[in-house]
């Protein structure tokens, strides 16, 4: 290829290329524009996608939650912050027999005289105050634990959730368990008492004259008898417990009477057990108090026993009675066996013993403190211990000052 | 001799009962049930009866009703003598009429004696 040829044709399709150069230049600048357009339809388009795809997930997930809330075997009544129902699932219009229409944009306090409302009513008419599992009666089939929870989302309380769970089976359940046993410690008794009278009999000659070694062992099968219808008793009295039928007759009566007389029957056991004892009374009288006196010297005793039994001869027990006008407290200390600390949280349990005095005896049924506590919150006192293993226990109740027989008799 | 009728169903009681009372000097008459019980009370009259609460055919609350509306017998006194002790059932006792109740499981027949003595004498 000659020189200047070459250098033409190089001249030539530098110049082409500069056009095209221009051509394209100018060509891509519209295509930018159309490609940046075509972008950004693309982003919006596919942050359309995901806004929808947002949306269907959201609107699945409410749907979930929905359905959740729908198929909830426990009712669920939802209030906004000012106290308003905007929710409820189908279980609590069942339980209510009113329709979600009828409730929503209303307060619980708007129902008054709605029969099946009532017991919510009453829990709530005033505020909505946080409650945990709260045994109502809607009707006398239907029986509901109710429980509040605040709804909130960082930090800040929306709105309310009730809840209504229907424990009307377990309650028949534990009914027919108290029945039962309350029927077999009934059944129990005749041929406990058939014992005790054929024993009581031999013993006081009836049946002739008999020797001392066999009143030794007529006399222990009668103490063993004793002991069988005192667990009777104690069962017989947690079943009254659990029937909620347990206090009876309330009267005034003053708590110093009746604590002289559990320790006036109790001496021949502190006298045997070689424990020392002292009552140590107010200088003043104090007020007399609401009870069921048969049940508080019940709760005496049984504390009482327990001090005497766990305490070893030589050791201590005192009791001491102090009031104001609007509390009496008993407390009754003993220099005894004490309490593991790490079994003191299950000690007013029902059949609970300490690990350490079942090694000490065999006797004693795990009942008396389950029954003491029982005895005292019925009467809206209350009951607690200090206690250290190896030195003794102290325990207290309290009972209130009051005349009311309503806040008396205490819903177990 | 004071007469004395039992009314009870459980044979172990009325043997252990009868003993201890025929010991003591007394005239023991047995009713098995409520029935019998009112049939003996009307033609026995005793100084006392003896009276069982959870009996068949008729409790003792039955037999305590019964004898109220009856005038002839209204006034023979009456002690229960039951396996339970519940506060409500010995009130209602009271308000029927009743003198005493004894719960089996915490007396024994020489408190029973004594109870017995208290009303006959």
């Amino acid at each position: 290829m000659p020189r200047n040829t070459t250098k033409k044709s190089q001249t030539k399709s530098l110049k082409t290329v500069k056009e095209k150069l221009k051509e394209l230049e100018a060509c891509s600048i519209d295509d930018k524009k159309t490609r940046d357009l075509e972008n950004s339809r693309m982003a919006l388009m596919n942050i359309l996608e995901d806004v929808e795809e947002a949306r269907k997930k959201a609107e699945e997930e409410k749907e979930k939650t929905a359905s959740i809330v729908r198929n909830l075997s426990d009712g669920l009544i939802v209030l906004d912050d000012k106290g308003k129902i905007s929710l409820l699932n189908p279980q609590s219009e069942k339980i209510l027999e009113i329709p979600q229409k009828e409730m929503v944009g209303k307060k619980i306090g708007d129902f008054e005289g709605v029969e099946r409302m009532n017991p919510l009513f009453k829990l709530f008419k005033k505020e909505l105050k946080s409650i945990f599992r709260k045994e109502i009666f809607i009707d006398k089939e239907l029986i509901l634990e109710v429980s509040t929870v605040p709804m909130i989302i960082s930090g800040t309380e929306f709105g309310t959730i009730i809840i209504l769970h229907d424990i009307t089976r377990e309650k028949t359940v534990e009914r027919m368990k108290t029945e039962f046993v309350s029927l077999a410690a009934h059944q129990l008794r005749t041929p406990l008492s058939a014992i005790k009278w054929t024993i009581k009999m031999l013993l006081e000659g009836d049946a002739g004259e008999i020797n001392e070694s066999q009143r030794d062992l007529i006399e222990k099968s009668y103490q063993s008898n004793e002991r069988m219808i005192g667990l009777i008793n104690d069962l017989l009295d947690i079943t009254r417990i659990e029937e909620g039928r347990y206090l009876y007759n309330p009267t005034l009566d003053d708590l110093i009477n009746v604590t002289e007389s559990v320790v006036k029957a109790s001496q021949d056991t502190i006298k045997k057990k070689g424990v020392k004892f002292e009552f140590k009374k107010p200088p003043k009288r104090i007020p007399r108090v609401m009870m069921d006196t048969e049940k508080i010297r019940l709760a005496i005793q049984n504390l009482l026993e327990n001090a005497i039994r766990y305490t070893p001869s030589g050791g201590k027990v005192t009791i001491s009675i102090k009031s104001d006008k609007n509390k009496i407290e008993f407390q009754i200390g003993d220099t005894g066996v004490g309490i593991p600390k790490e079994q003191q949280l299950k000690i007013f349990s029902k059949f609970f013993r300490g690990s350490n005095v079942t090694k000490l005896e065999t006797e004693g049924s795990g009942l008396g403190l389950f029954i003491a506590k029982n005895i005292i919150e019925a009467h809206g006192g209350k009951i607690w211990f200090e206690s250290e293993e190896g030195k003794g226990s102290v325990f207290h109740f309290l009972l209130p000052v009051k005349k009311e027989l309503e806040e008396f008799l205490k819903e177990f | 001799m004071a007469k004395i009728l039992l009314i009870e169903d459980e044979e172990i009681m009325i043997g252990l009962l009868q003993k201890k009372l025929v010991q003591s000097g007394y005239e023991v008459i047995v009713a098995r049930n409520g029935l019998e019980g009112m049939d003996a009370m009307r033609k026995e009259k005793p100084d006392l009866v003896l009276l069982d609460i959870i009996m068949p055919k008729m409790t003792g609350f039955d037999v305590m009703e019964k004898k109220n509306e009856d005038k002839e017998i209204r006034d023979i006194p009456v002690i229960i003598i039951s396996n339970s002790g519940q506060p409500v059932e010995i009130d209602k006792a009271k308000r029927m009429g009743v003198r005493d109740w004894l719960i089996k499981t915490e007396f024994d027949p020489q408190e029973v004696l004594e109870k017995v003595k208290k009303q006959i004498n």
